[in-house]
């Protein structure tokens, strides 16, 4: 059972990532913050007494549901879906040099000082940016991985779908990203 | 023929993971440098929230003992007192009391009225064994003249 320090060291862990997830989905800071809230006193009023090993992925669950919610009462459920329908288009990029992507991500934090790099803020600025213009379920699936470090079978839990689905979804997220990243000058 | 291509494909997944873990920790970079107000209230959101938690903790308890009294237990929290278990019987004792109080009450209201008769029978100028008599009893049936 977590004790009221253990639920607020883990909400303080969480916070700002739940913020920035909901963010990227709503594309609204004070609608995410109202749902950050929400969630967060959902899980205080809901699921306080469950042991803090559970609350990361209860919390995740609350989220997403909240975030949906608020979608709901938009009334912009239809964009949602259109979202999550692009995924069904999405082309594969089996050949794409997904090593040559790594080693622009790396190779531009390695230094920080040359006039023909991109600055640290910027590179940050175009990787939020990038990250949100995923497709709703791939941003969902890829946060939730790798950003939460839930396992496949936790991130599929949160999401509502299959284990294959959370692969696919992350699989392409990371293509999409490394394309974009590259398209943006992140090069060697 | 497997060899290669399953070894391909796990170098491909660890490398997507290292790709998508750099990412995410320029993620967390970046959200780590969120404004000021922004920080604030996530602040006041998270001590809202564990504020909650610590009222539902206190008030559950309360609401846990008000359900064993009124299952008969009177925990209270501890083992129930000698004073707390009489207090929960003595409304019983108080009944069975009434009870039988109504009914002693009721046997002497009967057998005060039958010895009114009695008394009644025995005081009258008519003899007792007249009402044994038929025709006494015939007589008494017939209408007053």
């Amino acid at each position: 059972m977590a004790n009221d320090k253990e639920l607020s060291d883990f909400l303080k862990s969480a916070e700002k990532r739940a913020f920035k997830r909901t963010a990227y989905a709503v594309r609204d800071e004070d609608a995410a913050l109202d749902i950050v809230q929400d969630s967060m006193i959902r899980l205080a009023e809901k699921y306080a007494d469950r042991p803090v090993a559970e609350l990361p992925l209860i919390f995740g669950r609350i989220l997403s549901n909240a975030t949906m919610d608020w979608f709901r009462r938009q009334k912009v459920r239809q964009a949602a879906v259109q979202n999550f329908s692009e995924l069904g288009s999405d082309a594969e990029d089996g050949d794409f040099d997904l090593l040559e992507s790594l080693e622009a991500v790396d190779g531009s934090w390695a230094s920080q000082g040359p006039p023909d790099r991109l600055s640290r803020e910027q590179t940050l600025a175009i990787i939020d940016a990038e990250v949100s213009a995923l497709p709703a379920r791939q941003r969902e699936a890829f946060l939730l991985r790798y950003w939460e470090e839930l396992d496949t079978a936790e991130t599929a839990l949160v999401m509502g779908c299959s284990e294959g689905s959370v692969k696919t979804h992350c699989s392409r997220a990371v293509h999409a990203l490394a394309k974009a990243l590259a398209a943006k000058g992140l090069k060697p | 023929m497997n060899g290669p291509t399953r070894s391909r494909r796990v170098d491909h997944d660890a490398l997507q993971a290292r790709f998508a873990l750099r990412v995410a920790s320029r993620l967390s970079e970046q959200s780590e440098k969120l404004p000021h107000d922004l920080s604030e209230r996530l602040r006041v959101a998270r001590e809202q929230a564990v504020a909650r938690a610590r009222q539902l903790r206190l008030t559950q308890p309360a609401t846990a003992t008000a359900f064993q009294v009124s299952q008969g237990s009177v925990a209270l929290g501890q083992p129930p007192s000698g004073w707390l278990r009489l207090a929960s019987v003595l409304p019983l004792m108080l009944l069975v009391l009434g009870l039988v109080m109504i009914q002693h009450l009721h046997d002497q209201a009967e057998i005060h009225a039958a010895a009114e008769v009695d008394a009644a029978l025995l005081a009258d100028d008519l003899p007792p064994e007249a009402y044994g008599d038929p025709g006494f009893v015939i007589f008494l049936k017939q209408p007053e003249q």
